[in-house]
């Protein structure tokens, strides 16, 4: 059974921001407008961090992409009255819009704050429509919704390999995000599989886990940037 | 129906017309007694005291409990469900859901209870309204005809008394 | 309307006569002014406004709250635990002074059941009022459905679910049980319709010694039963808080703090209705200055376990030191929330000290302020809980300030007239004081009362 993960290189990321566009491109995450977005009702399943370190002119920029982290003791599980969050067995934190009644209990039990709450029925000024990725289910109003790890393109390419008999290679899952960076920041892949690109880096040096004291044992691991 | 009652106005004429009704001869279970209030002050308002109420409401909580254990155990192993790394079935969780249908149970059983031994909508049997005024009710229900002018003179004989016959 | 004049009033209980406590009390029912329809027409219309705003939240997106990411619980949940809190005034009055046989509870316990009633139904309409898709709300009933899903057990929503309804259920027969005899009452002195009704509603009662005894006995069982009830309802709640890893929530302080806040508001609750009852509906020779300076010194009891859990609360998080939960910390009592927090603990704790600690404040109208003083801290205390800690969790960038908007004022602020329209209707068409459970003082057998501490059943208790 695969359990995915990700690896992210805080040294490769630039912050240029193509992987939340092209997040946003493949879930049909609609965008809220100025107005909404100042009120805080943005839906970014990732989203680039930025920090500020120290005062001007030794002023250092550090950039942070944040997705969900998959946590294998998720604090949004257990907590959701309808098992619309919850853990599948290939190690992704699932979130089940038509079983969510939207108590919004898992968002604030988060403590990356990676879950968003449909607060309008999501719009798209026309020809924008015609762009939805038809893989991807629209959520209505009143709905949790996150990084899924691209879950659609996971069970494409795990269905295409057991039609073809075949495991899945390496790097044949490409999660928006990890498509779009143009640095490469971003590594997907099975955590399970001791040679994949992302268990490597999973084991390296540089690696930690985000508020790993929490006891959340996500399955993002940063890579710190070294400059 | 027929009956015939005397109506007091405290406890203790009450309990003197219940005396005098005893020794003509009226057994214990015959006697109705009505008042506005509880009165355990005096020994007619102690009658009929003893009751199984606390036994079913502890039954009523055993059933509760079991009832809650048996939804927490079928429900969360028909279909296990991995949420944040709990177990499937976890005590502490459910013993929460254990303790709360065992209270409702309880509290149930003691409420059915109450309603079936008090007769709670049923109604019928002797009243007189001047029972909510705040008179005592002491009377017979279905007296014997030939034992009627006894039962007014012991009834009457208590200062105060109102007896009526219907 | 002109007060009555004193008439007999018997010397042992200092109670007017029998019958007068009967006309006295059934004076509401029987006669209706045309404040009462001001009442009803006042706060209905206000009612009305916070269902048609509701009915917008559902009808034009959820958006229009002030809900945002990251802090998705504000006004409502925030009145949801504000109300549940306020149902324990009945429960700690009525079922504990009834256990231990209190005879001064006797005014006082039908106008405590009624307060959790009614806070109960309106605190429980919170959890559907703050959902995404509230049509959906069935789903926390474990029905079996065709998709062979049940709810999640291990969830504390779901256990807010059973612990509310259990307590809601319990609660409502607590104050139904004892309404049958003084229904009976009401039978037996009107005609037409309403006799028709209450003729139902008594159930056929008669007032046979084995019906007092099944309803002292049952009353008594659940008194026993409610009690352990009601501090599990407002654990549970607590549990929405503790569960879930928010600096300054993941405490297991909470539980009881809790318990001791719902007791707390639900005594001041109690304390602002009767002085209200009292006024209004000239209940002066049945509420006496001593009820309520025995519940001032509840109050003040109250007040200083509030102090405690606060204290125990603040002095471990300050010596825990660690980074996110001291930012909250700080948050609340230097920063931003600083003048709501201060606020607070003058209500809560300030207040109450003082006007009921000090023997000359301890009068009906102190209790009144320093009532509302709690009701209002109370309040400020659930929304400083879950805001603050909410909008300042663990990751900087995601940091977020709440601004509540419109249809949640309104909304929140019309509970408190739902509790009060509620309260007038039922103070209508339903005794607010026991009348039968007030005349049982008079004939408690001798051997309930002990010889050496002779409680007068409404005379002065010192401290």
């Amino acid at each position: 059974m695969p359990k995915w993960g990700m690896a992210v290189d805080l040294d490769r990321c630039n912050g240029c921001g193509a992987c939340v566009t092209a997040c946003h491109a493949e879930n049909n995450i609609s965008t809220v407008g100025a107005d909404q977005a100042a009120r805080g009702r943005a839906k970014h399943w990732i989203r680039v961090e930025r920090y500020w370190e120290g005062d001007f002119p030794d002023v250092r920029l550090t950039f942070r992409p944040v997705m969900c982290q998959q946590c294998d003791n998720a604090p949004c599980e257990p907590v959701c009255p309808t098992y619309a969050s919850h853990h599948t067995a290939d190690g992704l934190n699932a979130q089940v819009y038509n079983r969510c009644i939207g108590t919004r209990y898992c968002a604030n039990a988060c403590p990356y704050n990676v879950r968003f709450f449909d607060f309008f029925n999501p719009a798209w000024d026309k020809p924008l429509h015609l762009q939805l990725n038809p893989d991807v289910s629209l959520r209505e109003v009143g709905v949790m919704e996150k990084c899924t790890f691209c879950v659609q393109r996971i069970k494409a390419v795990t269905i295409q390999a057991k039609a073809d008999n075949r495991p899945v290679a390496d790097g044949e899952i490409q999660p928006a995000c990890a498509q779009a960076c143009p640095a490469k920041a971003l590594v997907f892949g099975d955590l399970e599989d001791p040679e994949s690109a992302v268990s490597r880096l999973s084991k390296s040096p540089r690696g930690s886990k985000l508020l790993e004291d929490l006891g959340t044992r996500p399955a993002v691991t940063y890579l710190e940037r070294q400059s | 129906m027929k009956a015939v009652y005397g109506l007091y106005p405290d406890g203790r004429a009450a309990q003197q017309a219940v005396n005098r009704l005893r020794a003509a001869g009226i057994s214990d279970r015959e006697i109705t007694v009505l008042s506005p209030q509880p009165m355990e002050d005096y020994e007619f308002g102690r009658r009929d005291k003893a009751t199984w109420m606390w036994w079913i409401a502890c039954g009523g909580g055993l059933v509760g409990m079991g009832t809650a254990f048996g939804l927490t155990w079928i429900t969360e192993m028909s279909w296990p469900i991995n949420v944040g790394g709990l177990p499937i079935f976890a005590w502490w969780p459910n013993m929460i859901i254990l303790f709360e249908l065992t209270m409702l149970g309880a509290i149930v059983a003691t409420v059915v209870t109450l309603v079936v031994s008090a007769r709670l909508g049923r109604g019928g049997g002797l009243y007189d309204p001047a029972v909510s005024d705040g008179k005592i009710l002491v009377g017979v229900e279905d007296p014997a005809e030939a034992a009627i002018p006894e039962l007014q003179a012991a009834l009457g004989a208590v200062r105060q008394a109102l007896v009526k016959t219907i | 309307m002109s007060q009555p004049a004193r008439q007999t009033v018997n010397a042992d209980t200092l109670l007017p006569a029998d019958q007068r406590i009967t006309s006295d009390l059934l004076r509401p029912l029987m006669q209706t002014s045309w404040r009462f329809y001001l009442l009803v027409a006042v706060f209905g219309s206000i009612v009305a406004a916070a269902l048609v705003a509701w009915l917008s939240q559902m009808t034009r997106g959820f958006g229009i709250t002030g809900i945002r990411w990251p802090v998705y619980w504000g006004f409502y949940v925030t009145s949801f635990v504000f109300w549940i809190g306020i149902s324990h005034a009945g429960t700690l009055i009525s079922a504990i002074l009834r256990l231990v046989n209190a005879g001064w509870r006797r005014p006082v316990t039908r106008c405590a059941e009624v307060i959790t009633v009614f806070a109960l139904m309106i605190g429980a309409m919170f959890p559907v009022i703050h959902l995404g898709r509230p049509w959906l709300a069935f789903w926390l009933f474990p029905y079996p459905s065709e998709r062979m899903i049940w709810p999640n057990l291990r969830s504390p929503l779901v256990w807010d679910f059973f612990a509310i309804n259990t307590y809601l259920t319990g609660s409502v027969l607590f104050l139904f049980l004892p309404m049958i005899p003084d229904f009976a009452v009401v039978r037996d002195r009107s005609s037409g319709l309403r006799h028709r009704v209450y003729r139902v509603l008594a159930l056929g009662w008669r007032g046979t010694p084995k019906q007092w005894h099944r309803l002292e006995t049952a009353m008594q069982i659940m008194a026993i039963a409610i009690i352990p009830v009601a501090v599990s309802v407002h654990t549970i709640v607590s549990f929405d808080f503790s569960m879930a890893p928010v600096p300054m929530w993941q405490t297991t302080i909470f539980g009881p703090y809790f318990v001791a806040g719902a007791i707390f508001s639900g005594i001041a609750a109690l304390l602002i209705a009767m002085a209200v009852l009292r006024r209004f509906l000239h209940l002066e020779d049945y509420l006496h200055p001593v009820h309520f300076e025995n519940l001032g010194k509840l109050l003040l009891v109250m007040a200083l376990l509030w102090g405690y859990f606060v204290f125990n609360e603040r002095l471990v998080t300050y010596y825990g030191n660690k980074p996110a939960e001291m930012a909250v910390f700080w948050r609340t009592q230097r920063e931003s929330f600083a003048p709501l927090y201060w606020t607070m603990v003058t209500g809560n704790f300030v207040l109450p000290l003082v006007l009921m600690g000090i023997r000359r404040f301890r009068t009906i109208t102190g209790c009144v302020i320093a009532s509302i003083g709690v009701v209002v801290g109370m309040w400020l205390e659930r929304f400083l809980i879950i805001v603050p800690a909410l909008g300042h969790k663990f990751l900087p960038y995601s940091f977020g300030i709440y601004r509540p908007q419109p249809v949640e004022i309104l909304i929140a602020g019309a509970t408190f007239a739902a509790m009060t329209l509620l309260y007038v209707l039922f103070a209508k068409f339903v005794p607010i004081i026991s009348i039968w459970e007030l005349k049982a003082g008079e004939h408690v057998p001798s051997t309930l009362i002990p010889p050496a501490t002779q409680e007068h059943q409404l005379g002065e208790l010192h401290l």
